[in-house]
């Protein structure tokens, strides 16, 4: 009965292998969490880690509101299920599951009450008597329930414990824990390599794939909005098609074409997230769909494939087929085409059929980064701008920021990405009609017609459909481009300044109160007695300047790296508005490069022998030295090498 | 058909091979042992009862071992004690540093383990002389309690099949003992040790057969304390003394005969476990 924290969380072993990076994720009370990916993806490595059989290299996990990194698994409160059942062979069943009780010293009756109630949960209360060996697999699953149950643990880890099980007694074990789970309104993480169990049985699903989370999200959205091919790919049954296709926008619909020239049309709507420049017929994009949302059709309209092979499952059949119709070209999976077809239809091998695509169900990939190209929510809109003067885009004219001239000189016309939360919602600079408005979680998308095209942005205004939106846009988040060249990349939210991480002896002063010795704080009356004590003290170093590491750092700094943290140089990273002015001789000494001013907010590029540093000012800011510091609570630090986040 | 019948005909002769093969050997190695046997009852007393014929055969031999004034009954118990004393010890260590190795991650973990192997390949009577010193000078030369203290010093190191057996136990196990709050010494004692029944009784039989059949470390250290002897030492002085060897020349055969109705006891009574010991330890020594 417990939320969970876990704050980039890492875990690397001593080879250097990463096997979990950067893992974050908030479970709620009473969830049902699912890890599921391919083996060796780090799913049962962060279970254990939650477990505590794993240690944790770096980062936070909270059980509650209790920080456990260095807690023994018995202290964290919860109860873990093995794949291979774990059960002691030398006890019986009730001793097993008492085995953790008595461990506590609970009195014998408490014990035979909890076992008792947990066999008749799982109704096993036969068995009571029998060891592990006399039991079957499926009634060794439910003793290793059994022996979770009894401890009454605030969160259940469970690691693919159904994998050893058969397919008939899998499913039903499957209905049985998601009814535990109902019944003991308990967090549950459960590990599965099977899409089918995390697809059934999770409140939300973790997709992780070579140590990295790929996606979190409910099981519908997982199958309706994959956010990249592996996810699609791993979701659903039988495997979603991949296709080499290309796309052609005309007019309000969008030409698919395939590698062998075969196309079908879809609706601009359906595809008007996607990047405008993919949409030329010239950019080679991933088209997924999933095999039920292909059917075969009688109409010579749809594409046209070859039957390879149809297997007959009962409910449904599935056809197997190629898109190619030569004999000669070999079968590759992006040639191979599946698709679910209703049962008792039959096809000849080699028969032509005609397949129709649900054009409202497609999915697109970029082809490298093999991310979707429809997101919710579109990560920036393209538009074309002319520049001179004034700056004339989104059919208004506004003033040119001076951050930009310097980027376009001698160019008439730029491309502009404007991100989604560019957007300022008092702002007047420019107006478009809005065509849709989708609410979010915190915040509402909303779609504006710019010619045939649309722009979105994220505002928390009153908008409704047909009417006018007008705002303005933050310009240091714009990226301009001239054709396929960055001319300017949008400002970051942090900065980050390379250092290192030191020690050293120090005379503190400290005083007397009540008897015991405090560091002074400079707040004692005059008359107090001062004493000076040595003691070691961490900083992080940036150019010969020391910055007081807070202690909770100092400790994670050293568990982690060991001695050679005072030999490496770390990555510290700032937020801009922990970045402040101090007088002269305070904090790092920066020369100001220059001033850049983006219309809505100004920064000066500082440079600190060498280390570049971009902070907010003034418009009248006209300095040419300033001191910069920073507080150490507010510097993360990061590991170089592999890029880990320490703390 | 014919196929079938000729390969029947060549699995018989092989069998027969093997067979004939296997019945040499083993009477190879029961002819001492029944000539033992036989000897021990011989009428003759002296050395001519190994190639004379006996008038008769009497058990006089075996009561003479424990007539009065007959220091064997002596050397026996001395024996058993040190081979049990010696056995308890050495079992408890060899599992405690077993357990170790095989479930413990700490430092120096696989460097202990091949100075082990490499100080395995040393004899253990390289030592004898500084032991013997050793012993003199805190005073336990000569006594049984320095003799066990030389059996046991060195017994954590033959850990080797121990650990093998215990890598063999799944260590999901002992996370689930550890979820379920047990500490290390809990999940050596309540999981692993009930598990490893065989590899008990394995290094039990063989640290008790260690002490009761050597002959170097007693002859070492015990030198001419006659009453301090263990059996092998007492019953090769009786083959190694002139007038003894006239004398109690048969009583020597009887002897040996009793010497092994201990090792071969323990051995028939464990002899189940003994198998699955060895073998199971063999899976991944």
């Amino acid at each position: 009965m417990a939320s969970l924290k876990l704050s980039h969380i890492y875990k690397v072993y001593d080879n250097g292998h990463k096997a979990v990076n950067d893992f974050n994720i908030d479970i709620d009370d009473k969830e049902f969490i699912v890890f599921v990916g391919p083996s060796g993806c780090g799913k049962s490595t962060t279970l254990r880690m939650i477990a505590g059989l794993e240690e944790i290299t770096a980062g936070d996990l909270f059980i509650g509101d209790t920080l456990v990194n260095d807690m023994e698994p018995k202290d964290r409160d919860i109860a873990m299920v093995f794949q291979n059942y774990a059960l002691y062979p030398h006890m019986t069943v009730y001793d097993n599951m008492a085995f953790g009780l008595k461990n506590k010293h609970m009195p014998n009756d408490q014990i035979r009450d909890r076992v008792l109630e947990a066999a008749k949960i799982l109704d096993i209360e036969e068995y009571l008597d029998r060891k592990p060996k006399a039991m079957s697999g499926g009634q060794r699953q439910r003793v290793a329930l059994g022996r979770a149950i009894v401890r009454n643990p605030k969160v259940f880890l469970l690691d693919e414990p159904l994998s050893n099980l058969d397919a008939k007694l899998r499913a039903q074990m499957r209905t049985e824990i998601t009814k535990l789970h109902k019944k003991l309104q308990t967090t549950f993480i459960y590990v599965t390599h099977d899409q089918v169990e995390a697809m059934t049985m999770g409140t939300r699903i973790v997709v992780m794939k070579l140590g990295y989370v790929q996606q979190i999200d409910t099981p519908l959205n997982l199958y309706n909005k994959p956010r990249n091919k592996f996810v699609a790919g791993f979701i659903g049954t039988p495997q979603m098609n991949f296709f080499d296709v290309t796309l052609l926008r005309h007019g309000e619909q969008v030409t698919v074409t395939f590698d062998d020239g075969k196309k079908f049309e879809v609706p601009f709507e359906t595809v008007s997230k996607v990047h405008d420049h993919y949409l030329h017929g010239d950019k080679t994009v991933i088209l997924g769909i999933r095999p039920d949302h292909l059917c075969v059709t009688s109409e010579d309209t749809g594409i046209q494939a070859k039957v390879n092979v149809v297997e007959q499952l009962g409910n449904e059949s599935i056809l197997y087929g190629q898109l190619s119709l030569d004999e000669e070209v070999e079968l590759k999976s992006r040639n191979q085409i599946i698709i679910k077809i209703p049962s008792g239809v039959t096809y000849e091998l080699g028969q032509i059929v005609n397949v129709k695509v649900d054009t409202d169900k497609i999915h697109l990939f970029d082809k490298d980064s093999e991310l979707t190209l429809m997101e919710d929510v579109p990560e920036y809109t393209i538009v074309k701008a002319k520049v001179g003067k004034k700056m004339d885009m989104l059919g208004s004219k506004v003033k040119l920021p001076s951050a930009f001239v310097h980027a376009i000189e001698g160019l008439n016309e730029v491309s502009v990405h404007i991100p989604p939360d560019a957007c300022i919602d008092e702002g007047k600079d420019y107006s478009l009609p809005v065509h849709k408005v989708e609410e979010f979680k915190d915040f509402k998308l909303v779609t504006l017609v710019l010619g045939d095209r649309y722009l979105f942005l994220k505002t928390n205004k009153d908008v409704k459909e047909g009417e006018n939106f007008s705002f303005s846009l933050r310009n240091e988040k714009l990226r301009l481009l001239n054709g396929d060249e960055v001319l300017l990349e949008p400002v970051s939210e942090a900065e980050s300044l390379l250092g290192t991480f030191v020690k050293q002896k120090e005379k503190v002063p400290f005083v007397k109160v009540d008897g015991h010795y405090q560091e002074a704080t400079g707040e004692e009356p005059e008359d107090a007695k001062i004493t000076m004590k040595t003691r070691v003290k961490f900083y992080f170093e940036i150019e010969g300047v020391k910055f007081l590491s807070p202690m909770e750092k100092v400790v994670k700094i050293t568990t982690i790296e060991g001695p050679s943290c005072y030999k490496k140089t770390y990555k510290y990273v700032l937020d801009r508005k922990n970045i402040h002015f101090g007088e002269e001789g305070q904090g790092l000494h920066a020369n100001v490069k220059e001033v850049v001013d983006y219309g809505n907010i100004c920064f000066a590029r500082l440079d600190i022998n060498g280390q570049e540093l971009l902070v907010e000012v003034d418009p009248s800011f006209d300095k040419l030295e300033v001191n910069v510091y920073f507080d150490g609570n507010d510097a993360e630090v990061y590991q170089r090498e592999i890029d880990m986040r320490i703390c | 058909m014919a196929r079938v019948k000729s390969m029947k005909k060549k699995t018989k002769i092989q069998n027969t091979i093997i067979y004939i093969f296997l019945v040499l050997l083993s009477i190879i190695w029961l002819i001492p042992i029944a000539y033992i046997l036989f000897i021990s009852f011989h009428n003759d007393n002296s050395k001519g009862a190994m190639v004379t014929m006996p008038d008769y055969l009497t058990f006089q031999h075996y009561i003479n071992l424990f007539a009065k004034g007959s220091q064997y009954p002596q050397w026996f118990l001395n024996t058993l004690i040190v081979a049990l004393v010696t056995m308890v010890i050495n079992t408890f260590f060899v599992m405690a540093v077993a357990y170790t190795m095989s479930r413990l991650r700490f430092k120096s973990r696989k460097t202990l383990m091949s100075i082990n192997l490499i100080l395995g390949m040393f004899p253990g009577f390289m030592s004898m002389i500084a032991i013997y010193n050793i012993l003199k000078l805190v005073k336990l030369d000569q006594t049984l309690v320095g003799l066990t203290l030389c059996y046991t010093m060195t017994s954590g190191m033959g850990f080797y099949v121990a650990k093998g057996f215990f890598d063999t136990i799944s260590r999901s196990l002992d996370e689930a003992a550890r979820i379920d709050g047990a500490t290390n010494a809990q999940i050596f004692y309540k999981i692993i040790l009930p598990l490893s029944k065989p590899i008990i009784v394995y290094t039990l039989v063989q640290s008790f057969m260690g002490p009761w059949m050597d002959y170097i470390f007693c002859n070492v250290i015990l030198r001419n304390k006659s009453d301090q002897w263990t059996v092998a030492m007492g019953m090769y002085k009786w083959l190694n003394t002139q007038e003894k060897v006239n004398t109690q020349f048969v009583d020597f055969f009887a002897g040996s005969v009793l010497i092994s109705i201990p090792i071969m006891s323990v051995f028939l009574a464990t002899q189940k476990y003994y198998i699955a010991g060895v073998t199971g330890g063999a899976v991944k020594g």
